[in-house]
């Protein structure tokens, strides 16, 4: 392989001499499914290769499934003109080879212990109808023509899983896609499940018009997950106030230096803080946007794939407050209004024309009690008044997968408009 | 790319022993040529060679895959051992390495001819964008242990992207997607269709909430009966059309298939992914519910036809390919007569079901209200919404009488799994949406 990758670096540097990069991937998975008393695995063993070159000043990728297929890659983008764009400022630094464990074991079999959880969580009515767990790991390699050679390694284990909940001739499911960072945390998983399988079968609209609003976690870190644009580098829309983007007490971190030293294109990963105390603040850039911003890069080169060339994103993208309550707390202080179990539908943001609206399933809430369930309701208004009502953050933070891990507690809004 | 069949149906021999087990090796070579265009000009070039094969087993009580990413014969034995050593069987013998003979000559993917056609295009029609133009080649072949190996092709094309418009009130930005499988008309098709999509228009006032009844034009009833009737009907789907075979759920006039032998349109194909010729099938067949779509694994019955991987490293599962409504006696001023007062809409960019509850939604950028039977002002965007069987029993007996292939139906994605689809329908008219107004 060493051989192989020779190659290919003496053809980038004949292509665009200094301004190449190569990127390798090998990954790993064992994926289990069980639906219908039926288990499915999938063994996968998988190898990437990709190129970004800026040959006669103009930016190319090209990627492969071997040193071979990459090659061939590299004359088809050599084949179109494109226009110039100045090269970034590439990335120097070394790092010792990292390797993965051998290899890699089949993940849990959880099929049974979730499928008693969501039954008993839903009391009887919700039964778990596919299950699929993955383990894996993977190798990353990057080298460019400035010398920077870093290599990466990472593993995980996520899935997704898929209730259906049944009220007489009525039936809701629930999809629910899930990455855990250590032991399999199956409560909370199964209490998401029941919820969003049940709580739209209760035929209960919202009680209330306008309110305080609580959100899950899982539902606040959608929503984070949905203002990302805000924090990648590119124009701000036109309403956007960076002194007072959000609330005073609300900070918006991204720090992925537990993951990976390294983002994918060999730049350190760092702790950024988008949003500070209320107060926009950095933005998040790969080599490119950072190039064209004229500022250093942050380390938010992203690849989801070797597949695609690295694009500036979130890493781990999450809230942090100096002033935390307890979501009992946070509940107590609620006087009117709805909280948040579980989103029926993707959160749309309209960040052009400064709107958002999340529709939900979720419980009434009444002088900090719970009043019964509300099967449907969606919130809607301007994202700019919604982020600066932002007015509790508790102490029960968790990670959902957006794919990105994204970070959120459970969090109050002072007051949201429903239907 | 292609492999010995016989030499790999003898390795896979073992693992298929009982005539109820199914084993095959799939192998996939996959071209992709990318532009990204910005203002008339390409702004980035990227190109993707990849290669992948994998070894399935199923049989009594579960199936197995193991994938490699690599198309050649050592790759094949790999996968196929991983396979033999999973299910507990001895695995093929280790041989060394041999240095692969060099890939043959391979069709160019053109990308070149397509830059100099759509930059002159853009000029034209849309000079203020931002797109993205993908070629794809795919090869396939299927090798099974049983039965006859098949190889099969297809090159698509698709565009996507946004740009400035004028309209009345201004410049507007519009979204634009165009998926269609190359061949000699397609740059026409496209030149139409992006003529078409550019044309100045009314400003739009934001749609009513409640109920009322469209007119779905231009092709884009396929993105209904593809969220209503070809998810739910996906062998194995838990759906409120379970149980329902031969019901008369619609009116006789609707006919409705999935008919993946049309190659014009995006989700054709002559073999499915498990080396079966595909077959039309009745989903609605003068209103009644007639069909599944099944593979080998998926019943009921034999396999039509419809096994369908986003990838080699994915097992095959039942999917729709082209969802094509039949044409009814109606031209379009009689749809407009029968509307009388409504939508009409014309483009749907988006559109979900959930299965279990049957409820499904549609989004629409814009659409023409019909007022007294004409043509009125112009809203949007907006969300349709409703039940499986509740549409189904609402739809208006005159259908349209021109069948249009809807070329912004193009990519599916379902449990995470994307494949490409297509779907040309005449204009219909369903009675009681439930239309709710976005933004």
């Amino acid at each position: 392989m060493s051989e192989e990758r020779g190659r290919l670096r003496e053809r980038l540097e004949q292509r665009a001499p200094g301004q190449w990069e190569l990127y390798e991937k090998s990954a790993e998975s064992v994926e289990r499914e069980t639906a219908a008393g039926e288990v499915v695995t999938a063994a996968r063993r998988e190898v990437g290769w990709a190129a970004r070159f800026w040959e006669q000043g103009a930016p190319r990728f090209a990627c492969g499934s071997s040193p071979e297929n990459l090659e061939r890659a590299l004359s088809e983008a050599s084949r179109v003109e494109t226009s110039g764009e100045t090269p970034p400022e590439w990335p120097v630094a070394t790092s010792a080879p990292r390797k993965t464990q051998n290899r890699v074991e089949a993940p849990p079999d959880l099929q049974e212990e979730l499928q008693r959880r969501v039954s008993a969580d839903s009391r009887g009515a919700a039964r778990l109808h596919r299950l699929s767990v993955r383990r894996g790991a993977s190798e990353e390699r990057i080298v460019n023509g400035r010398g920077l050679d870093v290599s990466l390694a990472g593993s995980l284990l996520d899935g997704c899983a898929l209730a259906i909940g049944r009220q007489g001739s009525r039936a809701c499911e629930a999809r629910v896609v899930f990455r855990w960072e250590g032991e399999p945390d199956l409560e909370s998983l199964a209490r998401r499940l029941a919820d969003r399988a049940t709580l739209p079968l209760s035929d209960r609209g919202t009680p209330v018009e306008r309110g305080e609003w609580l959100l899950e976690p899982s539902v606040a870190a959608a929503l984070l997950a949905g203002l990302a644009p805000l924090f990648r580098a590119g124009p701000l829309p036109k309403w956007v106030h960076r002194a007072d983007l959000f609330s005073p007490g609300v900070t918006v971190v991204d720090d992925a230096s537990a993951d990976a030293v390294y983002d994918g294109e060999g730049t350190a990963t760092r702790r950024v803080a988008l949003v500070l105390e209320g107060t926009l603040g950095a933005r998040l850039h790969d080599l490119r946007s950072a190039r064209r911003a004229g500022v250093p890069p942050t380390g938010h080169g992203v690849r989801p794939s070797y597949r695609l060339p690295p694009a500036p994103g979130p890493r781990r993208l999450f809230f942090e407050t100096s002033t935390p309550a307890s979501s009992r707390d946070l509940l107590a202080s609620v006087r009117r209004g709805l909280f948040a179990s579980a989103l029926t539908a993707p959160p749309l943001l309209d960040f052009e024309r400064d709107r958002y609206e999340l529709e939900f399933t979720g419980i009434a809430v009444v002088g900090g009690r719970a009043m019964g369930p509300v099967a449907g309701a969606r919130a809607q208004g301007r994202i700019s008044q919604l982020l600066r009502r932002i007015a509790g953050l508790s102490t029960d933070r968790q990670f959902f997968p957006m794919p990105y891990p994204a970070g959120a507690p459970t969090l109050l809004i002072e007051r949201a408009d429903f239907d | 790319m292609e492999l010995d069949p016989t030499a790999v149906a003898h390795w896979l021999e073992p693992l298929a022993k009982r005539p109820e087990e199914i084993a095959e090796l799939f192998a996939e070579r996959w071209r992709e040529a990318a532009t990204e265009w910005h203002d008339g000009e390409v702004r980035e070039a990227r190109a993707t060679v990849a290669e992948g094969v994998s070894a399935r087993w199923r049989g009594r009580g579960g199936e197995r895959l193991a994938f490699l990413s690599r198309g050649d014969e050592e790759g094949a034995r790999e996968a196929i051992r991983a396979l033999q050593k999973d299910i507990g069987l001895s695995p093929l013998p280790v041989k060394p390495s041999r240095a692969r003979p060099a890939a043959g000559e391979v069709a160019s993917l053109d990308v070149e001819r397509w830059v100099r056609r759509l930059t002159a295009l853009f000029a034209r029609h849309a000079p203020r964008h931002h797109f993205r133009c993908t070629l794809r080649d795919f090869a396939r072949q299927v090798i099974p242990a049983r039965g006859t190996a098949s190889t099969f092709a297809r090159r698509l094309l698709s565009l996507e992207g946004t740009f400035t418009a004028a309209s009345r009130r201004g410049d507007e930005k519009r979204e634009f997607s165009f998926h269609a499988p190359v061949g000699e008309s397609t740059f026409e098709e496209l030149r139409v269709a992006l003529n078409h999509a550019t044309q100045p228009r009314e400003a739009a006032t934001p749609c009513g909430d409640g109920q009322t009844d469209a007119v779905l034009g231009g092709g884009c009833a396929a993105m209904l009966f593809h969220e209503i009737l070809s998810h739910p009907l996906e062998a194995g789907a838990e759906s409120p059309l379970n149980g329902l075979e031969q019901a008369r759920l619609a009116a006789a006039e609707l006919e409705v298939r999935d008919d993946a032998t049309r190659l014009d349109l995006f989700g054709g194909f002559e073999r499915d992914d498990e080396g079966t010729v595909p077959r039309p099938v009745k989903l609605l067949d003068a209103g009644r519910l007639s069909g599944r779509l099944t593979d080998r694994a998926h019943g009921p019955g034999p396999s039509n036809g419809h096994a369908r991987r986003a990838g080699p490293e994915d097992a095959p599962l039942p999917r729709g390919s082209n969802i094509v409504v039949g044409p009814g006696h109606s031209a379009s001023e009689e749809m407009t007569r029968r509307l009388a007062s409504g939508l009409w809409i014309d483009q749907i960019d988006g559109g979900s079901v959930e299965l279990a509850s049957g409820r499904f939604r549609l989004r629409f950028p814009r659409a023409r209200r019909v007022r007294r039977s004409r043509m009125a002002d112009e809203c949007g965007p907006g969300v349709l919404s409703g039940e499986i069987l509740a549409v189904l029993g609402s739809i208006d007996p005159g259908i349209g009488r021109e069948v249009r292939a809807y070329r912004a139906l193009g990519w599916c994605a379902h449990g995470g799994h994307v494949v490409p689809v297509g779907g040309a329908a005449p204009d219909v008219l369903v009675r009681r949406f439930s239309v709710r107004r976005l933004w």
